[in-house]
C-alpha cells in the first residue's frame, strides 16, 4: 500500500504533467489561430502596423508640441514606454480573450472544462502566441524609433542580463494579471470589445509608461505605485538606457535590486489573487450555467 | 397541373467547388446533389429520408433561396428560386434543429417578437401567436427566460415556434425534432399534424433521421442518398414493394461456426444479417418465399444452432431502406459493416 | 380540438413594403439596446476604463507642456472613439458574427430586407454608443476643467449627425465586405484600430499630418468629423483646423451619400455571392 506522502506526491506531480501538457497545447492551439488566418507577408504588415501606428500617435502628439525636440530624454522615456507597453496589451488580452473566444466563437470552452486539463495553464498557453507577435512589434517600433528618429539605443550599452531578467519577470506579471481577467471574462458577455486591451488602455494610465506619475494628482499616484508594471517599465528603461533613464526622479530612489525585488514581490501577489479570483468566477460561472452560454447581441 | 405544386425540382443538381487554403489554384469538385425530380403538391406533408450528407439540407437550401443550383431548376409556390427569390420569401419559412437562432441575451419573447418583425406581422397580432405557440408546445413558462439560459432542448422548440410563428405557406424542417427528448419530440410532431390539418393547403417538408417519425407523419417519402433519389412513394406503397418477401427474425443460441455467408448461399435467402445478443445471437432473414424456411432450419441444426422464437414480421421503412440503399440508416451514418459475418 | 373556431388557426395579418421595412429595423436595432442594458459590465470596461485611456493623452499633453486646448481635443477624440470601435466591430465584423451564430441565414430568406437589418444594427448602436460617448465627454470635461466655447449649437448638431450617418454608412458598407473576407475580417477590424486613431487625429488636430494624409484621411468620415467639431467648439480650433467647415460639412455629406449607396451595392453582391457560392453561409469555426 501507498504511504500517503508519496500518494501526495504522485499527485501533485501528475498536476504539474497536466498543467504543462494544457499549457503545450494549448500554446500550438494558440499559435495556429493567431497565425493561420493569411500568408506571411499580410501577417507581418499587420503585425507592424498597429505598433507603428500607436508609436507614431504619440510622436505626432509631441512632435507638435514640443516642435519635434526628438532628442530631449522625455522622448526616449516616452518612446520607450510606450513600446514595452505593446506587452501589456498582448499578453492580458492573449491569456484572457481565449475564454471569449472558446465560448461564443468556437463553442470549445465546454469541452476544454470537462477534458483533464488544468484551464489556467491552459489560458496562459492561449496567450503565448500574442506574446510572440507582441514581440515582434517591439522589436519594429524600437528598430523605427532608432533609425528615424535617433532614440539613443546602442546594443553595446545596454544591460542585457538587466533586461532580460526584467522582461521575464514582467511578462510573467502581466500573464498573472491576464488570468485575472481570463477568470473575469467567464462571468461576463461577450461585448464587441477586447478586455485585456481595455484594461491595458486605462492602465496605460496609472503605470507611468508615456509620462511620470508626478504628473498625475496625488489621489492618483499610490495606484501607479501598486502596478509591477510601473516598476518594470522603469528596469526596463535603466537596463536599455543607463543613465539617461534618470531624466525623471520617480523612482530614482531606488536601486536595481530593489525594484526587481519590488516586482518579484508584486507578481508573487498578483498569483496569489489570481488564483483566488480563478477559484471564486469558476464557481460561480458553474454556479449560473455560464460556461457555454453565447451572449451574442 | 404546376400551379397546384408547391415545390417543383427538375434536374436539380448541385457541386460544390472546395478551393485548396494554401495552393487556390487547386479545386476539387463535390457533387452533393443530382438529377433531383419532385412534385410536391400544396397540402401535403412531403418527407426527405437519408444518412448524413445524402444532400438533404443542400437541397433545403436550394429551395429556400440560400443557395443556387448548379444544374436543373427549381419552383417554390409556383417561383423560381433563383430568379424569384423575393416573391418566395414571405411565403415560407424555415427550422433547423441542433442550430440556435436569435441572441442569447434577450427573453424567448423577445426574439420570437424580432423574427416576427421581419415578416411584418403586427406586433399584437405577433405577440398573441407567440404566447398561443409558446403554450400549445410548452414553452409558455419560459417565456420570459433569456435564450442563454434555456437548455439546448428548449432552444430547438423555441426554434420551432419561430418557424409556425409567420404561418408560412411552406414550411421547410430541417431535423426538427434533432435533441428534443421523447416527449418534447412528440410534441412537435403532434403541433405539426394539427397545423397541417387546420390549413389544408399548407405545405411541409422535412428531413429526418428518424424512420418512425417519416412513417407516422409523412404523406409522402423520398429516400436520398449520395445526392440522389432513389424512391419517392406514400409510406405504404414503398413498404408494398417489399412485401412479396418474407422477413422473419429468428433469436437463437450460440451461432457456432454459422456465418450469414453460409445461409446467404441457400437459393431463395435475398439477405440474411446475424448480430450476436446476449446469451446467443439474432438473426434477421429476408426470404423470396415461406417455403424457403425448412432449408435455412436444416442448415441451423447442421450447425448445431436452436431456434429459440421466431417471428415474421412486416417490411417497415427501414427495410425499404436498406433494400435501396444496401444496408441500415446507422450504418450508412457511421459508415460501419452489414453485421456480422454477412 | 375545436378548430373551425379557433383563432388561432385564422390567417396571420402581414404588412409588406416601407411598413416591413420600418419594422425590420426597429426588430434589429431591440437587440442592441436591449443586449447592453442586460449586460452592463461594459459600463466598467467600457466607459470608465476609456475614461482612464483617454486621461492619458491628456496627461501626456501636460506633462510637455501643451496648451489647455489640447486637453479638450483629447477629451472630444474620446468621446468619439466608442463610436469608431463600435462601427469596426459591432457593424463591420457583425455579419460574420451573424453567419457564425446562425442567423444569417434567417435573415436572408426573411422577406425583409437585409439593407433593413443593417440600418437596425446601425441605429441601435448609434443610440447604444452614445450613451457611452456622452459619459467619456461628461466625465472628461469635469475631470480635465475643459472649456468650450458657446458657439453655434445647431452647426455642431448637425455636424455630429452627419459624421454619424456617414460613419455608419462606412460600417454598413464593410460588413459585407468584412463577410466576403471571411475570418480576415476580425483581423482586418483589430487592424484598423490605432492606425485610424492616428490618421482621423484622435488626439491631435489631423493638420498635423500635412494636407495631402489628411485629404487621404478624410475617407473616414471621423477625420472630417472631429476636426469640424473641434472648430466650432474650442477657441483654437479654428486656427489648427484643416478645411473651413462648410467644406467639410459638405465633404460629409458626399460621403454618407457615397457610403449608403455602396452598402446597398454591396449588400446585393454579398447575397448574390452566398447564394451562388454557398460558402458563405457555412460556419467556419
Amino acid at each position: 500500500m501507498m504511504r500517503p506522502s508519496a500518494h501526495r506526491y504522485i499527485g501533485l506531480s501528475e498536476r504539474w504533467r497536466a498543467a504543462w501538457r494544457s499549457f503545450r497545447i494549448a500554446t500550438w492551439l494558440g499559435w495556429q489561430i493567431e497565425s493561420n488566418w493569411t500568408d506571411p507577408f499580410l501577417f507581418a504588415v499587420y503585425s507592424m502596423l498597429k505598433p507603428l501606428a500607436s508609436a507614431a500617435i504619440l510622436v505626432v502628439m509631441y512632435g507638435v508640441i514640443t516642435q519635434a525636440q526628438f532628442q530631449h530624454p522625455v522622448f526616449a522615456y516616452i518612446y520607450l514606454g510606450n513600446a514595452f507597453y505593446i506587452y501589456v496589451g498582448a499578453v492580458m488580452t492573449g491569456v484572457s480573450w481565449a475564454v471569449i473566444d472558446d465560448r461564443e466563437h468556437y463553442r470549445t470552452l465546454k469541452y476544454i472544462y470537462v477534458a483533464p486539463v488544468r484551464i489556467p495553464a491552459y489560458w496562459l498557453g492561449r496567450g503565448v502566441a500574442r506574446f510572440l507577435t507582441g514581440s515582434f512589434a517591439v522589436l519594429i517600433t524600437l528598430t523605427a524609433g532608432v533609425l528615424f528618429l535617433r532614440v539613443p539605443l546602442h546594443p553595446a550599452r545596454v544591460d542585457w542580463p538587466l533586461f532580460l531578467l526584467s522582461l521575464v519577470l514582467g511578462v510573467g506579471a502581466l500573464a498573472l494579471m491576464g488570468l485575472v481577467l481570463a477568470s473575469i471574462s467567464l462571468r461576463v458577455a461577450h461585448h464587441f470589445f477586447l478586455i485585456g486591451e481595455a484594461v491595458a488602455g486605462a492602465l496605460y494610465l496609472l503605470s507611468g509608461a508615456i509620462f511620470p506619475l508626478e504628473v498625475l494628482p496625488a489621489w492618483l499616484r499610490p495606484l501607479g505605485f501598486m502596478m509591477p508594471i510601473t516598476y518594470w517599465l522603469e528596469l526596463i528603461r535603466r537596463s536599455l538606457l543607463g543613465d539617461a533613464a534618470r531624466a525623471f526622479p520617480t523612482l530614482a530612489g531606488f536601486s536595481n535590486g530593489q525594484l526587481l525585488g519590488i516586482l518579484t514581490g508584486l507578481s508573487v501577489l498578483f498569483a496569489l489573487v489570481a488564483a483566488v479570483v480563478f477559484q471564486l468566477c469558476d464557481r460561480q460561472a458553474r454556479d449560473r450555467g455560464l460556461i457555454d452560454q453565447t451572449t451574442n447581441y | 397541373m404546376a400551379a397546384d405544386l408547391a415545390i417543383e425540382t427538375h434536374q436539380l443538381g448541385r457541386i460544390y467547388t472546395i478551393r485548396n487554403r494554401r495552393e487556390r489554384r487547386i479545386r476539387r469538385e463535390i457533387v452533393a446533389l443530382q438529377d433531383v425530380n419532385l412534385e410536391i403538391p400544396r397540402g401535403e406533408l412531403f418527407g426527405l429520408l437519408g444518412p448524413n450528407g445524402a444532400g438533404k439540407t443542400t437541397l433545403i437550401k436550394i429551395l429556400t433561396t440560400l443557395l443556387a443550383p448548379t444544374t436543373g431548376w427549381a419552383r417554390v409556390a409556383g417561383y423560381d428560386v433563383v430568379r424569384e427569390p423575393h416573391s418566395i420569401r414571405p411565403r415560407i419559412n424555415m427550422v433547423s434543429g441542433g442550430e440556435a437562432s436569435g441572441y442569447g441575451l434577450l427573453t424567448v419573447r423577445e426574439n420570437l417578437w424580432m423574427f416576427a418583425q421581419f415578416y411584418g406581422l403586427p406586433t399584437r397580432e405577433a405577440n398573441r401567436r407567440i404566447e398561443e405557440l409558446l403554450c400549445r408546445i410548452g414553452l409558455a413558462d419560459r417565456m420570459h427566460t433569456k435564450v442563454s439560459d434555456l437548455s439546448t432542448g428548449l432552444r430547438q422548440k423555441m426554434n420551432v415556434v419561430r418557424g409556425f410563428l409567420t404561418d408560412p405557406e411552406i414550411l421547410f424542417l430541417d431535423e426538427p425534432t434533432l435533441g428534443l427528448d421523447v416527449g418534447a419530440a412528440r410534441d412537435v410532431r403532434r403541433f405539426i399534424r394539427e397545423w397541417m390539418d387546420a390549413h389544408p393547403n399548407r405545405t411541409v417538408l422535412l428531413t429526418t433521421h428518424y424512420m418512425m417519425e417519416a412513417d407516422e407523419l409523412c404523406d409522402r417519402v423520398a429516400i436520398i442518398s449520395q445526392g440522389r433519389v432513389l424512391a419517392c412513394d406514400a409510406p405504404e406503397a414503398l413498404k408494398r414493394r417489399l412485401q412479396r418477401d418474407a422477413r422473419l427474425d429468428i433469436e437463437i443460441t450460440a451461432p457456432n461456426s454459422l456465418t450469414a455467408a453460409a445461409l446467404e448461399a441457400l437459393p431463395g435467402v435475398r439477405k440474411a444479417v446475424l448480430t450476436d445478443v446476449e446469451g446467443g445471437a439474432r438473426l434477421n432473414l429476408v426470404l423470396e418465399e415461406d417455403s424457403v424456411l425448412p432449408g435455412v432450419i436444416q442448415v441451423l441444426t447442421e450447425h448445431a444452432v436452436q431456434v429459440r422464437h421466431l417471428t415474421k414480421r412486416e417490411p417497415t421503412l427501414e427495410d425499404v431502406f436498406v433494400d435501396l440503399v444496401g444496408r441500415t440508416l446507422a450504418d450508412s451514418e457511421t459508415g460501419g459493416g452489414h453485421g456480422h459475418g454477412s | 380540438m375545436g378548430r373551425e373556431g379557433d383563432s388561432f388557426w385564422a390567417p396571420v395579418p402581414k404588412v409588406g413594403g416601407w411598413r416591413l421595412f420600418l419594422k425590420t429595423v426597429v426588430a434589429r436595432a431591440y437587440p442592441r439596446i436591449i443586449g447592453q442594458q442586460r449586460e452592463r459590465s461594459w459600463i466598467f470596461f467600457d466607459v470608465f476604463l476609456s475614461i482612464l485611456a483617454v486621461s492619458a493623452y491628456v496627461f501626456v499633453y501636460r506633462a510637455i507642456g501643451a496648451p489647455e486646448d489640447y486637453v479638450g481635443f483629447v477629451v472630444i477624440g474620446g468621446a468619439m472613439t466608442p463610436f469608431w470601435l463600435n462601427v469596426l466591430w459591432s457593424m463591420s465584423s457583425q455579419l460574420y458574427w451573424e453567419k457564425e451564430s446562425g442567423n444569417l441565414a434567417l435573415y436572408i430568406m426573411a422577406p425583409n430586407s437585409m439593407m433593413a437589418i443593417l440600418l437596425g444594427m446601425a441605429l441601435g448602436g448609434m443610440l447604444g454608443t452614445s450613451l457611452r460617448a456622452v459619459a467619456i465627454l461628461l466625465a472628461g470635461s469635469l475631470l480635465f476643467h475643459v472649456q468650450y466655447t458657446g458657439g453655434n449649437v445647431f452647426a455642431l448638431g448637425v455636424v455630429f449627425l452627419l459624421t454619424l450617418t456617414a460613419l455608419y454608412g462606412l460600417g454598413m458598407m464593410s460588413a459585407s465586405l468584412f463577410l466576403l473576407w471571411g475570418r480576415e475580417a476580425w483581423h482586418l477590424a483589430n487592424l484598423a484600430q490605432e492606425p485610424i486613431y492616428l490618421l482621423s487625429g484622435f488626439y491631435f488636430p489631423v493638420k498635423n499630418l500635412g494636407f495631402w494624409v489628411a485629404v487621404v484621411a478624410s475617407m473616414i468620415p471621423l477625420t472630417l468629423g472631429l476636426d469640424a467639431m473641434r472648430q466650432l467648439l474650442f477657441p483654437a480650433g479654428a486656427a489648427t483646423g484643416f478645411l473651413p467647415v462648410p467644406v467639410e460639412v459638405a465633404g460629409l455629406v458626399v460621403l454618407g451619400v457615397l457610403f449608403l449607396v455602396a452598402a446597398w451595392g454591396l449588400l446585393r453582391y454579398m447575397e448574390r455571392i452566398a447564394i451562388r457560392e454557398g460558402r458563405l453561409l457555412e460556419m467556419r469555426r
